[in-house]
């Protein structure tokens, strides 16, 4: 209760005065205050992330969310509004600039993704096809398929006999993801299909790797994932950041569950959920970094 | 008796809990069934590696409900979720007519199996939605549903996705619960 009173008067009175007091001090703005104060990545955007989002100015609040050519406009703004002098502080520019594109940016790959999550696997489609046949020679490039439908989709862990039914509620979202770490990181795909083929540790490799894009879709919809970008993606990030921090699931997992040996795929639940709840809490570091 | 120790006991009275199996072929959508049964949101399933159990309250029953994988891998395992089961609910794609025979060959077995003798079966005749299922009675007969004789059945049109039919599939649930044949 108390802190909850504190957080009110801070936030709404406190915090101006006491940002109004230290810009006659330092003769500079919270925004360069931040960028003076911190390195890049994380904990520089995160913070002014939430500067710009509490701002009582709406030139300020509005530039968290614009597009990739729009943010020299913003900048300029920002500039005017603050009444910063850039001869003084040469780096502000390039600072913030980066800040503009991650925070902006997040959002926006979180919309792209969401994008190709809505469309579904269709059998019609080419394209779709197309990318389903090359999964299957990136993994099995000793192996053709005997037919478009057919029992050895088992072998690289789909369901059934056609794997259209697999991508439920992720969609193409699931098969890019799928595609891009056999694309990518070919060795590793190969080498985790098989280790997915052990006769009692054994789990279907292309269901997990499902399951694995759910589980980056929701920390990347719940913001989970935002100091990880910011620590990464020093730019405007694209859908190969969201691919990559799947390889880096797909390639931890892996290793977490030969680690624990669970007693059989009936346990993948819970050890999904423990699995989740360590990746949660290295997010949650503002150092973090999860590259493969 | 006072009416603190009445308001005791009505609280401690716990309701009955009910052990639901809910199997079927992968793809019938026992998981979206049960994800709406919670009134969860179902626009992000995932096929099931293992299982999923939930438990839900309905009628002064508290409902625990398991929904096993239905890939051909992990059928085998099945049975290790049979005992004490007190109804069992078998899913089906109505719109997935080339697996008619697999799914009915499935649910023959699991009817043979002794420790499902005289459990109460609800077969949901699921995704009535799509403009190609086939209709319950249709799928009644080509299981040959009318032979089984040895417990209390019934089979429901539905849509998981809609949720159309469920909750009538859940009141003849509550219903039959403790019409198993010892």
């Amino acid at each position: 209760m108390i802190s909850y009173i504190w957080h009110y008067f801070y936030s709404n009175y406190f915090r101006f005065w006491l940002k109004w007091v230290l810009r006659q001090i330092s003769g500079k703005c919270e925004l360069q205050r931040i960028c003076d104060g911190t390195k890049d990545g994380a904990s520089r955007t995160h913070r002014i992330e939430y500067s710009l989002e509490h701002s009582k100015c709406k030139v300020l609040r509005c530039a968290i969310n614009i597009s990739e050519e729009e943010a020299d406009q913003y900048l300029a703004n920002i500039v005017k509004e603050k009444k910063i002098n850039l001869e003084k502080d040469k780096r502000f520019e390039i600072n913030l600039r980066i800040c503009l594109l991650q925070i902006s940016g997040y959002k926006k790959l979180y919309l792209d993704v969401e994008e190709l999550r809505k469309q579904s696997f269709d059998s019609n489609n080419n394209y779709h096809e197309q990318q389903l046949l090359e999964l299957w020679d990136l993994l099995m490039p000793h192996e053709k398929l005997n037919n478009r439908v057919t029992k050895q989709w088992g072998d690289v862990g789909f369901q059934g006999d056609d794997p259209k039914t697999d991508f439920r509620g992720m969609g193409m979202l699931g098969l890019a993801n799928l595609l891009y770490f056999s694309k990518h990181y070919t060795e590793e795909a190969r080498l985790i299909l098989s280790h997915s083929n052990h006769p009692k540790l054994g789990y279907s490799y292309a269901i997990v790797g499902i399951n694995l894009t759910e589980m980056a879709y929701s920390l990347l919809k719940s913001g989970a994932l935002k100091f990880h970008f910011y620590n990464t993606v020093p730019e405007f990030p694209q859908m190969k950041s969201f691919h990559q921090l799947y390889c880096y699931l797909v390639y931890e997992f892996d290793k977490f569950w030969f680690k624990e040996e669970p007693e059989s795929i009936m346990q993948f639940n819970q050890y999904r959920e423990k699995f989740h709840d360590q990746i949660k809490h290295l997010l949650s570091n503002e150092r973090v970094a999860l590259t493969l | 008796m006072g009416l603190l120790s009445i308001l005791r006991k009505l609280k401690s009275a716990p309701d009955q809990e009910v052990r639901i199996l809910l199997l079927g072929l992968d793809n019938a959508g026992k998981t979206t069934l049960l994800k709406q049964l919670a009134s969860e949101d179902i626009s992000h399933i995932t096929p099931t590696q293992g299982f999923n159990i939930k438990s839900v309250q309905s009628q002064g029953f508290k409902l625990n409900v398991w929904d096993i994988g239905g890939q051909r891998k992990i059928r085998p395992y099945w049975r290790n979720y049979f005992e004490n089961t007190d109804v069992l609910i078998y899913v089906i794609d109505s719109a997935d007519r080339k697996r008619f025979e697999e799914t009915g060959q499935e649910l023959a077995e699991l009817l043979d199996e002794e420790k499902l003798s005289g459990v109460p079966v609800l077969i949901f005749a699921n995704k009535q939605d799509l403009l190609t299922a086939a209709p319950a009675s249709e799928i009644a007969e080509g299981l040959n549903l009318h032979t089984i004789r040895d417990r209390v059945w019934q089979i429901q049109s539905c849509s998981a996705l809609t949720g159309e039919g469920v909750q009538d599939g859940m009141n003849w649930v509550c219903k039959n619960v403790n019409a198993k044949k010892k």
